[in-house]
């Protein structure tokens, strides 16, 4: 929980607030220095696509985190946006003769405003329903890619033309592939960090914690519920597209699976849905276990059971998730945070003198 | 259209909506006594319908004589579930957490079910699996015959229940309001997993009926859990009158647009019924204030 640190530092010493800042912008610096070091120091192309696939989930975990984080409504249909994301990239290139970027921009804008009925239709009523329509809406999607043949490609799939010239070779793709996936990821992360700390933020943070209290405040609850929606369909899509043009081949039972959604529910919950480094962090967790369970066990369904059980045991013990967990460990260490303020009565009175002396003065100029 | 072709399709829709009307009313059980979407109850259809398959191949017996273990086992599942599970998440953020936790629990029954009997297509081989007989023209198979019947008796035991009984009067006071029904000195906690262990029973009957007429697989649960959500939202959560009603109708107008669109886009009617339903009257057609509240 980021207030409750800030909270704590608030209170605590000056050297406190500047020495977190510190470590915090020595952590971000370290972050950004990994990735972009990732390419170079991994031993060979598989990696380099493990990390890949690892990105791509950490920008489709952070996408799904502006609606799940903000508000905390739970939507386990995302891969709905990311699937439609990567097929309207394809077939804009195929059918349309799109340049592919211009595609997956595109791509995104149109999901964006398919969002926007579906967002209406399921925000008016609060949580269950918003559930329902998100999963039916990935079946409804499955049924109709699967059986649209003649447009879709069908169940036999859409093979998508490389972005890059042919002489660009498979580790150097990756390489591209890898800093797209990081730059898209910065920009969702941004975009994340610049809402939560806007008035539109505290609105949609209201919403979570209550939301009959946010409304009764005078927060356009459903107007905020369907910007932040929208927005996070539009990012999800770009994630898709550009995993599209990246895997090059799109299969309607793999886009729109809701185990994609899950994985997306399931890594932001993991590293917490308040933080801003949550999902990616649960990306990374969950992206690195995947794929080793592939490597080692192959593709059975063990990997089911194990992704259902993990599910279970974050909902059950964890639902906040290890950031917030390694924060109250932290805090728990530093000097502890008092409820009751550490200004004197009398401390508290001569500041509010001399404010209103300011005041006084400001007005003495204004006559 | 002809006469008996309609008339078929009606007839296979009445069929198929009774089916649907008793897996409703458990997911209507479920939501009224503690307000949790379960998505894993068609994972539990699917896992009785493995349990009466697997009863048959072992035993060489009728899959109906299967019930006699998996209803009981189901029952105590659902209230195992309930106290364990369920009941430990906060109340706070319940409803979006409990679709989560029961998400988790179907894809652990998928993953198991893959794991113990592989993902190949199973069917039951019965006696009487080709016998039908005639009815103005329309053909009737006797093994849907029978599903329809066992989910017809058991809507009927389960609304007697809740209607005649003491036990049942308790259940629909917590599912009317939990904290009122405590005041008069119900013991909402444990009437709560008894509805959850009926509501998993009706998975138990509905199950069965399945595996008499249809090839099953691991993941055919996901095909059902869709038209079933539609079902309760159209019928309003919460109401299970409400979703007797709507299964019934989802199930005629899927049954009837098979004609002029094909199986495929048939199923899509479900989702069509369920935004058009959002769209024009959220709380469903049949929810009373209960719907409205969450």
């Amino acid at each position: 929980m980021r207030s409750d640190s800030e909270l704590v530092t608030g209170h605590g010493p000056r050297g406190g607030r500047t020495a977190v800042r510190a470590a915090r912008l020595v952590g971000l610096l370290a972050l950004i220095a990994l990735v972009i070091a990732f390419p170079s120091m991994a031993p060979d192309s598989f990696i380099l696509s493990v990390g890949v696939v690892i990105m791509s989930y950490a920008v489709l975990a952070t996408s799904w985190n502006f609606v799940g984080g903000f508000t905390g409504y739970v939507s386990l249909g995302h891969a709905s946006y990311s699937g439609l994301g990567g097929y309207a990239t394809a077939l804009l290139i195929l059918r349309a003769d799109v340049n592919p970027w211009v595609a997956m921009i595109l791509a995104g804008l149109i999901v964006a405003a398919i969002a926007v009925p579906v967002g209406i239709a399921s925000l008016r009523v609060r949580g269950a329903s918003f559930v329902i329509v998100s999963i039916a809406l990935v079946l409804i999607l499955l049924l109709v890619f699967q059986s649209w043949g003649t447009f879709t490609g069908g169940s036999n799939g859409l093979r998508i033309p490389r972005p890059f010239s042919d002489d660009v070779l498979r580790p150097e793709q990756h390489e591209r592939f890898f800093y797209l996936h990081a730059a898209l990821l910065a920009v969702a992360l941004l975009c994340w960090w610049a809402i939560n700390r806007s008035r539109f933020g505290i609105g949609l943070k209201a919403i979570r914690e209550d939301e009959d209290k946010a409304q009764s405040l005078g927060v356009p609850t459903f107007a905020y519920k369907l910007v932040v929606f929208v927005i996070s369909a539009f990012f999800t899509a770009l994630a898709g597209g550009l995993y599209a043009l990246w895997f090059g081949f799109l299969d309607p039972i793999f886009q729109f699976s809701i185990l994609v959604g899950a994985y997306m529910v399931l890594m932001s919950l993991l590293g917490g849905i308040r933080s801003l480094f949550g999902p990616l962090l649960g990306a990374v967790i969950v992206g690195y276990a995947m794929e080793f369970f592939k490597a080692q066990y192959g593709d059975t369904q063990a990997h089911l059971i194990a992704m259902g059980a993990l599910l279970g045991v974050v909902v059950l013990f964890m639902p906040d998730g290890i950031i917030p967990a390694l924060t109250n460990l932290v805090n728990r260490l530093r000097p502890q945070a008092a409820s009751i303020r550490e200004l004197s009565a009398a401390e508290l009175a001569e500041q509010r003198r001399e404010a209103e002396a300011a005041d006084d003065t400001k007005e003495e100029v204004h006559r | 259209m002809s006469g008996p072709l309609l008339l078929q399709s009606l007839v296979l829709g009445v069929l198929l909506g009774g089916l649907y009307a008793l897996l409703a009313a458990g997911l209507t059980l479920y939501f009224g006594v503690m307000r949790v979407v379960m998505i894993a109850h068609s994972a539990f259809l699917i896992l009785a319908a493995y349990l009466a398959w697997f009863f048959t191949r072992e035993t060489g017996l009728d899959p109906l004589l299967s019930l006699v273990f998996t209803v009981p086992l189901f029952f105590g599942a659902g209230v195992l579930m309930q106290r364990l599970l369920i009941s430990r998440l906060r109340p706070a953020t319940l409803t979006m957490m409990s679709v989560l936790l029961t998400f988790s629990i179907a894809l652990v029954i998928e993953g198991t079910l893959g794991f113990a009997f592989s993902g190949t297509h199973r069917r039951i081989r019965l006696p009487y699996s080709g016998a039908h007989f005639e009815l103005f023209g329309a053909s009737i198979a006797v093994v849907k015959l029978i599903g329809f019947g066992l989910a017809g008796f058991s809507l009927v035991a389960l609304y007697l229940l809740l209607k005649k009984t003491r036990f049942g009067q308790a259940l629909r006071a917590t599912m009317q309001h939990k904290d009122a029904a405590q005041l008069v000195g119900i013991n909402t906690d444990r009437v709560a997993g008894y509805g959850f262990g009926l509501g998993l029973a009706t998975a138990a009957i509905g199950g069965t009926a399945l595996s008499l007429d249809s090839t099953i697989y691991p993941s055919l649960h996901w095909h059902w859990i869709g038209p079933l959500m539609a079902v309760i939202v159209v019928g309003g959560l919460g109401s299970v009158p409400g979703a007797a009603i709507a299964a019934m109708a989802l199930g005629l107008g899927q049954s009837l647009l098979q004609i002029p669109l094909g199986t495929t886009w048939a199923q899509t009617f479900f989702y069509v019924a369920l935004f058009a339903t959002l769209m024009l009257r959220p709380q469903g057609f049949f929810g009373g204030r209960l719907a409205q509240r969450f």
